[in-house]
This record gives C-alpha cells, sequence and structure tokens, in this order.
C-alpha cells in the first residue's frame, strides 16, 4: 500500500494501515505538522487537505485515504523552501503563541481560501470554528488570512 | 559520559555568577558550581548561543530574552542562537510559573551579557567568567534607543511552527521507539484505585503487543495503573480493549458534594472561616448595600497539546525529551525513583504547546520512563484528552460571599468570605499528611488578589481551604481570576448603590495611581463617557493588580439574545512597567482577554461518578473562533521595571463582562460560567 503525500509516494507497511492518517504521519512518515490534540475530531490541530478539502487526519484510516492525494503543512512551501502565502502572513502576523494548533489552523486557512479567495470575517470565524486555540490568537488569524488573501490577489 | 559531555558544552567562554548576585533564589538548591554553572550566555566560534533558562510555553520567552542578549551584547539578531536547554546544560532554574522571566531574567542576563561582551572585546574566547552585579542603569538593554528591546522583533521558532518542523516533545521519534499508555481507573487519582483483574492472554495476542507492564512506580496519586507497550500508537487502544480491565475504586464522588463542600453561605452560617487575610472591625449584623454571591466552577487548563514525553534509557543513564514548566523538578523525580545520579539524567526541555499552570508536576514523564525501563527500548506517551480531564489537576472551584456598605459615595464596610481548594499547595502533588502540614501557613495562590486595591473604612476578608476529591492546582493567575472578579462586580453593584459611574466610583477609591491609569487610559480608549446602551446591550467595565506588580483595566461590550451572551468587543489598557516585546506583551493581553471570556462564558468541567465527567471538548468547552470579539489593546509604559503580562489581564476581564451582562439585562450573575438558562431564570 501507498500514501501520496505532499507530491511524493510512501511505502506502508501492513502495520499501520489500521492506524490513523495522523499517527501514520507522525510516527511512521516522520512528518509532525499535524498534531494531536483530541483524537476526535474537536480541535483541528491534525488538520490536513485531502484533495485540496481540509480533514481530521486523526479521524482518517490509512487504508481509506490511499487513493487521495493528502497535503499536509510541511508541503506548502515550495521546493527553495519559500514560504506559501498563507505560512508568511502567519509569520508577519506574528501569529504563534504556543504554536500546537497552528499548523492546523494554517491548513484550515488554506482550505477555505481556495473556495473563497477573499473571506469576510465571517466566512473565517465559520472556516474556523472547529479549530480551537487555548492560547487566544484568533484575532491575530484573521489578520492573517485577510492578509494571506491580499497577497495572493 | 554525562560529565564528558557537561564539559564539552562548556568549551567556549560561559559566565558564572557571584554566589548572592541577581540570580533568582532556587528553594532547595545549593548555589551553582562553576562547573555546574556553564550559564545561559555563551560565546563559541564567533557566535553567541542563548541557553533558555524558562520554559518556551508559548509566552514567547525566548524571544524577549533574545532581544535583552542582542543589545546587552550589541550584536545583531542572526549573531545569537537560540538553545532550548536540557538539565544538564544550565544550572537549575526554576519553575517557569507565576509570570516572573522577565522580572527575574532579564537583569541577570543583561549583567551576563555585559560581563561576556567586555571580555571578548578585549580578546578573550575561552574560559569561564564571573558576572557582576550591575545597575539597571549601566546595562545597554535597558538604555534608551536600544536597537531590540521595546521592539516588535519575530518570534523565535515561528518559522518551524508554521512550517510543521518538530518543536514539541510529541515531535520526536527515536530509533526502535515504542507507544505507551498508562491505563488507570475511571476515577480521580484522589481515591484508592487499581486494576482487579484482566485479560491478559488476549491483550498479548493482539498484533503489535508489546509488554504489559505492572511496576509500583505506575501510581498517581492513590491510583495504580496498568502500562501498555505497542509497536504502534493505535495498538495502544485495542490492547487496552483486549485487556478489558475490571477496576477496584474506593470512593465515589458527585458535583453535588463538591458544590456543597464549597458552598460558602454553608461555611459562614457556622461561624469565621479559617485565614484571615484582613481582620477588621466589621460589623458583621444589621443590613447590607451590597450582599452578593459568585460561584467558580473546576475548570481544565486544555491546552490543545496534552502533555507529552520520550523516554529512553541507556549507557549513560536516562534521556527524555518533555513539554514541562519546570524540567529540573522532573529531572529530580527521575533521580529519585530510578535511583540516578542526577547527571544521569538529561531532560531535554521542548517548547511547551500550551502550559498555563497545568504542566507544572510530574506525570506522564514517570510513565514514560517506568515503561521504556520495563520494555528496554524508548518509549513515547502522550495522554488522552479524556486523560488530560480525569488525571490532570484543574482549577479549584470556589464561592464568594461579599457584603458591602456605602455611605455618601465611599464604602465603609466590606466583607468577603470565600472557599476554595488547594492550589500552591495541590493535593495533585502533596497527600493529606503532607498536605495538613501547610495548614498552618494557608495557601497564598488561594488569597492571591483577595485584597481590593481600594480605600475602604473597614475590611474583613477571610477564607477557607478544603481538600476536595478532585485534583486542584495552579490555573492561570491562581486565585486572582476569581477573586478579583468577585470583587469586581461587588465593585459594580456599589457604584450602582451610591449612584455613580462605575468608572468615576473605581477612581474615587483607588489608592495606587498606576491602576488609577489603566483604568482612565482604558475610559478613554473605549469611549467610556459618551457610552449609552441599547436594550440588550451592555458594557462593563473592571480593572486589577497582578501580584503587586501588573495593572490591567478591561472595559466589554456585550449583546444579549434570548440568555445568550456574546461578548462583543473588548479594550485593554496594560501597565506591566518597562516593555522588552510590545508585540507579544499585546499578545499576552489577547489571551488573557480570552480567557477571561473563557471563565465569563465556557469554562467549566463537569464532576460525576466519582471523578471528573469530561471526555472531550464537547464535554468540556472553550472559546471557540466565533465567540473572540475583536480585541484592543493599549500598553502602558512609563519606564518602571519590567513585571511580567502573562496572568494579568484576566483578573479585570471577567468581571468586565459580567459587569456588562448586569447592564445589558439587570441580572447580576452570580455562577461561572454564565448560561442562557440561568439567566433568564434570574431575569423572570
Amino acid at each position: 500500500m501507498e500514501l501520496r503525500i505532499n507530491n511524493r509516494v510512501y511505502a506502508i507497511p501492513p502495520a499501520w494501515r489500521d492506524e490513523t492518517l495522523l499517527a501514520t504521519l507522525r510516527e511512521l512518515v516522520g512528518l509532525v505538522g499535524a498534531k494531536f490534540g483530541c483524537g476526535v475530531g474537536q480541535c483541528g490541530a491534525c488538520t490536513v487537505l485531502l484533495d485540496g478539502e481540509a480533514a481530521r487526519s486523526c479521524l482518517w484510516r490509512v487504508a481509506d485515504v490511499a487513493d487521495r492525494e493528502i497535503l499536509t503543512v510541511e508541503g506548502l512551501a515550495g521546493a527553495d523552501g519559500r514560504l506559501h502565502p498563507v505560512q508568511q502572513a502567519w509569520l508577519d502576523e506574528n501569529v504563534p503563541q504556543c504554536g500546537y494548533c497552528q499548523a492546523g489552523q494554517i491548513m484550515s486557512a488554506v482550505a477555505l481560501l481556495r473556495e473563497t479567495p477573499r473571506p469576510g470575517d465571517a466566512d473565517i470565524d465559520a472556516a474556523l470554528a472547529d479549530n480551537l486555540c487555548r492560547c487566544g490568537t484568533q484575532q491575530r488569524i484573521r489578520r492573517a488570512v485577510h492578509r494571506a488573501a491580499e497577497a495572493r490577489s | 559520559m554525562k560529565r564528558r559531555t557537561f564539559l564539552g558544552l562548556g568549551a567556549g567562554l560561559s559566565v558564572a555568577f557571584l554566589a548572592g548576585c541577581s540570580l533568582p533564589v532556587i528553594p532547595k538548591r545549593p548555589d551553582p558550581t562553576p562547573e555546574a554553572a556553564l550559564g545561559w550566555i555563551r560565546y563559541v566560534d564567533g557566535r553567541y548561543v542563548l541557553s533558555l533558562p524558562r520554559a518556551e510555553i508559548g509566552q514567547n520567552i525566548a524571544t524577549a530574552l533574545k532581544q535583552v542578549a542582542c543589545d546587552e551584547l550589541g550584536v545583531g539578531w542572526d549573531e545569537v542562537d537560540l538553545h532550548l536547554p536540557a538539565t544538564i546544560d544550565i544550572a537549575h532554574a526554576r519553575a517557569t510559573v507565576g509570570s516572573d522571566s522577565v522580572k527575574d531574567y532579564a537583569l541577570p542576563l543583561a549583567q551576563a551579557c555585559a560581563t561576556l561582551r567586555e571580555a571578548v572585546a578585549a580578546g578573550q574566547t575561552d574560559g569561564v567568567l564571573t558576572a557582576e552585579p550591575r545597575p539597571i542603569g549601566a546595562l545597554r538593554a535597558f538604555a534608551a534607543g536600544a536597537r531590540h528591546v521595546g521592539k516588535p522583533m519575530p518570534i523565535e521558532q515561528a518559522d518551524a511552527i508554521v512550517r510543521g518542523a518538530p518543536v514539541y516533545a510529541a515531535d520526536i521519534r527515536r530509533p526502535g521507539m515504542a507507544y505507551g499508555r498508562v491505563l488507570r481507573a475511571p476515577a480521580t487519582p484522589e481515591f484508592t484505585s487499581s486494576p482487579a483483574g484482566w485479560n491478559a492472554a488476549a491483550a498479548r495476542a493482539q498484533p503489535d503487543f508489546v509488554a504489559l507492564v505492572e511496576d509500583p512506580l505506575l501510581r498517581q496519586g492513590e491510583s495504580i495503573g496498568l502500562g501498555i507497550v505497542a509497536e504502534t500508537p493505535g495498538a495502544l487502544d485495542r490492547i487496552a480493549d483486549a485487556l478489558d480491565i475490571r477496576w477496584r475504586i474506593d470512593g465515589n464522588v458527585d458535583q453535588v458534594e463538591i458544590d456543597e463542600r464549597i458552598d460558602i453561605d454553608r461555611r459562614l452560617t457556622k461561624g469565621s472561616l479559617s485565614y484571615d487575610l484582613v481582620d477588621e472591625p466589621v460589623d458583621r449584623d444589621g443590613p447590607w448595600d451590597v450582599d452578593l454571591r459568585l460561584d467558580v466552577p473546576p475548570a481544565a487548563h486544555a491546552p490543545i497539546e496534552p502533555r507529552a514525553a520520550v523516554a529512553e534509557f541507556g549507557d549513560a543513564g536516562l534521556q527524555m525529551w518533555i513539554g514541562s514548566q519546570d524540567i529540573f523538578y522532573v529531572r529530580d523525580v527521575m533521580a529519585r525513583r530510578f535511583g540516578l545520579d542526577d547527571e544521569q539524567v538529561a531532560v531535554h526541555g521542548r517548547r511547551v504547546g500550551g502550559a498555563f499552570g497545568g504542566k507544572t508536576i510530574c506525570t506522564v514523564e514517570l510513565e514514560a520512563a517506568v515503561l521504556a525501563r520495563a520494555a528496554a527500548r524508548p518509549v513515547k506517551v502522550q495522554w488522552t484528552r479524556d486523560q488530560e480531564y480525569r488525571q490532570g489537576f484543574h482549577r479549584p472551584p470556589s464561592s464568594h460571599r461579599i457584603r458591602a456598605r456605602v455611605r455618601d459615595g465611599r464604602i465603609e464596610d466590606w466583607w468577603h468570605g470565600f472557599a476554595c481548594s488547594h492550589i500552591i499547595f495541590t493535593n495533585a502533588g502533596l497527600p493529606p499528611w503532607l498536605q495538613r502540614m501547610t495548614d498552618f501557613i494557608g495557601d497564598r495562590g488561594v488569597a492571591r488578589g483577595a485584597i481590593p486595591p481600594y480605600r475602604m473604612t473597614q475590611r474583613r476578608i477571610e477564607h477557607d481551604l478544603e481538600r476536595l476529591p478532585i485534583l486542584t492546582g495552579p490555573w492561570r493567575g491562581l486565585g486572582a481570576g476569581p477573586n478579583v472578579t468577585a470583587i469586581e462586580c461587588a465593585m459594580d453593584e456599589c457604584a450602582r448603590q451610591a449612584c455613580m459611574d462605575p468608572v468615576a466610583f473605581r477612581l474615587a477609591h483607588i489608592e495606587d495611581p498606576r491602576l488609577a491609569g489603566v483604568l482612565r487610559r482604558v475610559a478613554a480608549t473605549a469611549g467610556w463617557d459618551e457610552s449609552r446602551s441599547p436594550p440588550w446591550k451592555g458594557r462593563g467595565v473592571a480593572c486589577g493588580i497582578y501580584k503587586e506588580m501588573s495593572y490591567a483595566a478591561v472595559v466589554a461590550d456585550v449583546a444579549v439574545d434570548d440568555g445568550a451572551v456574546a461578548v462583543t468587543r473588548l479594550w485593554c489598557a496594560h501597565d506591566c512597567g518597562r516593555v522588552i516585546n510590545p508585540d507579544q506583551v499585546r499578545a499576552q493581553c489577547e489571551g488573557n482577554l480570552v480567557w477571561g471570556l473563557g471563565m465569563a462564558l465556557t469554562d467549566k468541567l463537569p464532576v460525576a461518578d466519582g471523578g471528573v465527567a469530561a471526555a472531550s471538548f464537547a464535554d468540556a468547552p472553550i472559546p471557540r473562533f466565533d465567540q473572540v470579539p475583536p480585541m484592543e489593546i493599549v500598553l502602558v509604559d512609563n519606564g518602571e521595571p519590567p513585571t511580567g503580562a502573562g496572568e494579568t489581564a484576566i483578573v479585570a476581564t471577567t468581571g468586565a463582562i459580567l459587569n456588562a451582562i448586569r447592564d445589558a439585562t439587570g441580572v447580576r450573575p452570580t455562577r461561572l460560567p454564565v448560561t442562557p438558562a440561568d439567566l433568564l431564570r434570574s431575569a423572570a
């Protein structure tokens, strides 16, 4: 079995096929950007894109995403290391406090901007409603999403 | 081997401190020897290395202290490399708690950097220097025109965070690593509990089973756990199910018992409370102008990162990677429990994915080490969200009664009685016999913020301490959040009694000019004087001082629709003295505002069936995106020495929101979090 992650193909040994996508990304593949926060799809820290749509990687079994295109936060930057506009906006707005939820927030924001290139505050609140942040960075995330939208347009 | 590593790290030029200088005093720790004190700042091969003596928990202290180091060394941002040290790299640094990292560490760091700068300028590149205390006026980092201090510098590790690079404890992967979990009875660790029977054969038959671990060290409080180790994280769930453990649990508790044991009115009818904070002759009989009750429930810290640890035993001893506010405490626990010398335990402090006072004791770390020893390979343990609730400690519940008499616009009598469970002397760390030995001094964490910063003729402030069957301990701001919230609600009612504007009423009672300063500032910023709220909208104000060092005042706007409260805007004025990084002080204020909003509207842990009865965020909600309003922060900096910002604004936020709800609805909330049902019932 293979997984297509960030435009690369990874062979998945049998022992991992019943694992969650999150555990496999983090522990087998070594892409640790997606985080374990709740394990039941309530916090959004594990968010990745499946075929371009935001998905909770803690809820997906590896065997069920074998034919999907998986994008993680590690796959956003260009090959030359240049940051994706959303990542750059996160730096420009000094968003992270502890930072643990931010990879998931960034992936949800990337998915939002693909659907809605110029979102309003209400669009952002709705798209990120299930991405929790305990540090209280929500206001900066809103600003960063607007900044990224402007940078891309 | 450790010793050699240790000396190897010492290569280059480092700074040791004279005994008795301004390094923070560390309880039960010897003064650092020249050998042990490698120092926080070193010059190696033409560059500088800052070994951070504080845990990086999201306050971005690495950024602030690097700003101080750069300016004192007189070097550019890119010439100083950040290093999050292990316990073997630097002298013992105390727990990162109490908003004291800038207050207590910036000055000694600058002193060390000044010494190092002069030595390097004189051509010295090797050896250990002795740092001499210098007055703040002699330090470049705090002088006018500093290049980095006072500026919003880029956040250290932010690039790694947005790229998803490994910076947290759970991001560590070691060769041959397995995954572990310690299964415990579904009950509070205060009750004696243990596994009474289990199906070992079924567990061993599971694919990817590695080990079943019975060990007396797998004890947390009175809970004896059973450890499991597996080749993959998911196998842990299957093995746990197959084990089908029957639990022996000695004890039961529910919400009703918690509420009764903490009920302040029940205690006051029995007479005086155990601890007098202020005991002036207040007539406790007769009529009161204000008589207000406020109950605060237990609440989780709820960092998005459940605590995690990776442990690995080798020839040299034990290595650990953890996300903790106190890596040296974890080192000490490991050394004691495993009979190792301090030098044989290397605890690497990783960036912590939120802590808020909750990652101060040793739990998951000991579990990981016990399992690693049993499995004879590296083991990673990360608690489930369910474990965070059931086995972690939490904000204690508290119950407040405030009574006041107001004459001619001034408060004459003030009587505040409250009951709370322990905070600093937490039952998560102290068994009952040891906690009883602290009874005679009380718990300063519980008392924090309970003495109002207002002129009053007579005050009686007293409280009780009650060890509860659920675990309680430090939570952002400790007692100051609930205590100041109760005070600020009562101040608002007193202002109404006096028919005075709440800001003017407070200003008439405030003694400290810095508190008056932030209050005036937030009132001006929010346009307080012009404000008139339409029906079902309201505006409230509150202010407070944190740890006698930092000041905050908050104005909140709310809209109430069929009992549902939306906070529509928040303003905050904040004074923590000299600001090292204004952007990150603002970030801490924003965090505190959201926490204060959570206190008011969301945070609560249910208790049922023998313990905390929450398994997921659905059972213990925290503020969500659409609940967080626009926030405006004003920093007041008149050049006083720097203090702390991590827990200040929370003391004023909840009160401001509750006062806004009172303004909007005419209902004085008496129980947190405020629910539509409670509001509608009171309004009816």
